[in-house]
């Protein structure tokens, strides 16, 4: 996963944004304490993200780490939750590392591919404490490789496997009830990360002649989509989203409503029209992607 | 039964007029419009017959019911249509595959249109709304556009299409508007237009950033 999806923070009070804070200095510490120092360079956006979609609260505790030394700051304290998080950020990211090394050339080839060897370990005690999910991610990643070789110009059908790679995480949840609302809405979660990556990537994949299905799909050889397509993009981002909001109102988030709110109603649709504008990095950047200062 | 007050989330203290606020804000979230062709759509009838019975229950216990059972009589109870109300006159091979969809057996509808000859509207159409409930929103979008090219005056097929291209018609909590892009056509920009004036009374300049 790639840092793309985020709570709008301006729709969060101060209390709410702090509390989302500890969340990710939780995550944090749950990587370092379930995988070691390597483990918290996988920490991102997006993972947090899952971390709020997989616990509905958590205890806080105030901790020192390596980016804050001196102050302690609030953490959410290791739980089954982050600890579910944890193990698939490490799955999700080793498949990451090997895709990125198979696509790219010398140097990052060799830097992802050294990289995912310092993962390797993490990777096989992630796989061992969750190996439906694990040996899932590796059929869709197969799967997405071969749709990649025949150079599939579908949108739909490359998409469905990162979709259903995601989707898949549903496997790992007790509840029949949560299982089903939570495919349904980590399916679109991983249909729109796997579409704006891709929107993202076109003038880069254009480039360097690597797949890109959004290329493919609008003929847009040179990199650059036209108003039309972009359009076209966006209905077809906006209609996962709505799928999102529908399944997201039919779960209690506990705590993390707020924040799992302002993403589906608002800050995905942001980082969406960023990306497709070319500002997403810029605006990064600037902190404007949280709707007023971004604060985390 | 739970407490039909927890149900609306209003303490029992809300005046009608609160709690009445807090039923059609419940209703338009679980409106079956926002579920169709939903592969969760039974959750949200669920939730929505939870909240019709609580707003009937609040209005019971505190006489303000005009009809009895007022909650149902509101219109917003309707459950969703499903396949088969328009179109089941047509060749029992298409009803057959409505059914199946219905039945949310995706896989074995899709077998069966496949073996369908006739390509026309109704066959785009049926594959569209297969393609939607998989969540495969570019191809649904092509085959629900080929099935109204087809049959232009199918207004079950030209709802498909709307409801695929109007996001601004979806659910949205009170003072979300922002969308992907500015301006995805048709009603999207009224509806855009609109949310920027509201928003420019109200004082939040917020979206003025975005679009």
């Amino acid at each position: 996963m790639f840092g793309y999806v985020r709570p709008a923070l301006a729709r969060l009070t101060p209390e709410q944004r702090q509390a989302y804070q500890a969340l990710y200095c939780g995550l944090c510490h749950t990587l370092g304490q379930q995988y070691g120092p390597a483990g918290r360079f996988l920490l991102n956006f997006d993972f947090t993200f899952l971390a709020a979609l997989l616990s509905a609260g958590g205890r806080t505790a105030e901790r020192r780490c390596i980016a804050s030394p001196l102050r302690r700051r609030p953490a959410v304290e290791p739980c089954d939750a982050l600890v579910l998080a944890a193990d698939l950020s490490v799955i999700l990211s080793w498949h990451k590392l090997a895709d990125a090394a198979a696509d790219s050339a010398f140097p990052k080839r060799e830097g992802c591919r050294a990289a995912r060897g310092v993962l390797d370990r993490a990777y096989r005690r992630a796989a061992e404490r969750r190996p439906a999910f694990a040996g899932h991610t590796q059929e869709e990643m197969d799967r997405l490789s071969a749709l990649e070789r025949q150079r599939c110009a579908s949108l739909d059908e490359p998409a469905d496997t990162f979709a259903s790679l995601l989707g898949g995480i549903a496997l790992e949840l007790p509840d029949p009830l949560q299982r089903r609302i939570f495919s349904q809405l980590f399916y679109h979660l991983g249909r729109w990360i796997y579409l704006v990556d891709a929107v993202d990537d076109c003038r880069e994949d254009a480039a360097a002649g690597r797949y890109n299905p959004v290329l493919l799909r609008f003929g847009a050889d040179g990199g650059a989509l036209r108003e039309e397509d972009k359009a076209a993009m966006a209905l077809t981002l906006d209609a996962s989203i709505r799928q999102m909001a529908a399944a997201y109102e039919l779960w209690d988030f506990g705590i993390w409503s707020p924040h799992i709110q302002s993403a589906v109603y608002e800050g995905l649709y942001r980082v969406g029209n960023a990306v497709l504008e070319g500002r997403f990095h810029a605006d990064r950047r600037r902190g404007r992607l949280a709707g007023k200062k971004e604060q985390i | 039964m739970k407490d039909p007050y927890q149900v609306l989330n209003v303490p029992s203290t809300a005046s009608d007029e609160e709690v009445k606020k807090a039923y059609r804000e419940l209703a338009r979230k679980y409106h079956p419009d926002n579920y169709h062709d939903n592969p969760l759509a039974d959750l949200a009838q669920e939730k929505m017959k939870e909240i019709n019975e609580a707003y009937a229950e609040i209005q019971k216990m505190r006489g303000t019911g005009r009809r009895a059972g007022a909650g149902q009589g509101t219109g917003y109870s309707r459950t969703s249509q499903g396949y088969g109300g328009y179109s089941a006159a047509g060749d029992p091979a298409f009803v057959r595959v409505r059914m199946a969809i219905q039945q949310g057996d995706l896989q074995t509808a899709e077998g069966m249109l496949e073996q369908i000859s006739t390509r026309n509207g109704e066959w785009y159409f049926l594959k569209g709304s297969i393609c939607y409930r998989r969540g495969w929103m570019d191809e649904a979008h092509s085959c629900f556009e080929t099935a109204c090219s087809m049959a232009p005056d199918n207004l079950e097929y030209r709802q498909a299409l709307e409801r695929l291209e109007n996001s601004g018609q979806a659910y949205r909590p009170e003072g979300f508007e922002v969308f992907t892009t500015g301006c995805g056509g048709g009603n999207l920009c009224g509806a855009m237009a609109c949310a920027y004036c509201l928003c420019n009374l109200c004082g939040y300049g917020g979206m003025r950033f975005w679009i």
